[in-house]
């Protein structure tokens, strides 16, 4: 493969995980945020088998798709779901 | 002689540093705990990526860091050798994930435990009622 076409791949999806990772930073909504912080993990994890480490590409689908949301969301389901607008 | 690959190699470089920004600028502004757990783990996994690029090798016949036989030749080493991206980044991220993952599970866990105590997720808020400025409503 050229290896600009799969480094171009690359760049694009940095800029996917750079406009996820700012969603879930300014998202109210924690779920919300989870999703976004689980679609930055999607593209972390196409940019691991673009730069053929296809071990870490298994464990780290697993981890940042699977586990971390359902870690948060459990304690977000124990917890409040809504960000509050604090005054300081 | 500066490429076209070699270009679009550091702009991703500079993408993961900005990424990594935005989580550290999560970790330090926010105020709510679950919030502050999200932004660090977007930092953790933007400095695994940032190694896994650095060890990528920007050439036209790069390949997997596996053997393709269990015999290799001489001028297969050779070849290998010369092709391939590097392994120890990869090893290393593989047990940094890991690591990670029971971190943010730990923090997860005190984070429930501060709801249930304090009755707030805000860090300030929890910071006033241990000071006894408010009553805690749990």
């Amino acid at each position: 493969m050229n290896p600009a076409f799969a480094l171009g791949i690359v760049l694009y999806l940095c800029v996917t995980a750079l406009v996820a990772s700012i969603l879930a930073i300014r998202a109210r909504d924690l779920v919300k945020a989870v999703a976004f912080s689980a679609m930055q993990s999607v593209a972390y994890a196409i940019i691991y088998a673009l730069l053929l480490a296809p071990d870490i590409l298994f464990v780290y689908v697993a981890v940042g798709v699977g586990i971390y949301p359902i870690l948060m969301l459990y304690a977000i389901s124990k917890t409040k779901r809504f960000e509050e607008v604090s005054e300081g | 002689m500066v490429s076209v690959a070699y270009v679009i190699y550091v702009a991703s470089f500079i993408t993961l540093a900005c990424t990594a920004a935005v989580g550290v600028y999560g970790v330090l502004a926010k105020r709510n705990i679950i919030k502050k757990i999200i932004a660090l783990t977007i930092v953790g996994d933007t400095a695994n990526t940032f190694a896994i690029l650095l060890g990528f090798r920007v050439s036209a016949n790069v390949m997997p860091p596996v053997l393709p036989s269990l015999n290799p030749s001489k001028e297969l080493l050779t070849r290998f050798a010369g092709a391939a991206v590097d392994p120890v980044p990869q090893a290393l991220v593989i047990t940094a994930i890991v690591i990670n993952l029971a971190i943010t599970a730990f923090l997860l866990f005190l984070a429930v435990r501060i709801y249930s105590l304090y009755g707030t997720l805000d860090y300030g808020k929890v910071i006033r009622v241990r000071r006894g400025e408010l009553d805690g409503e749990g």
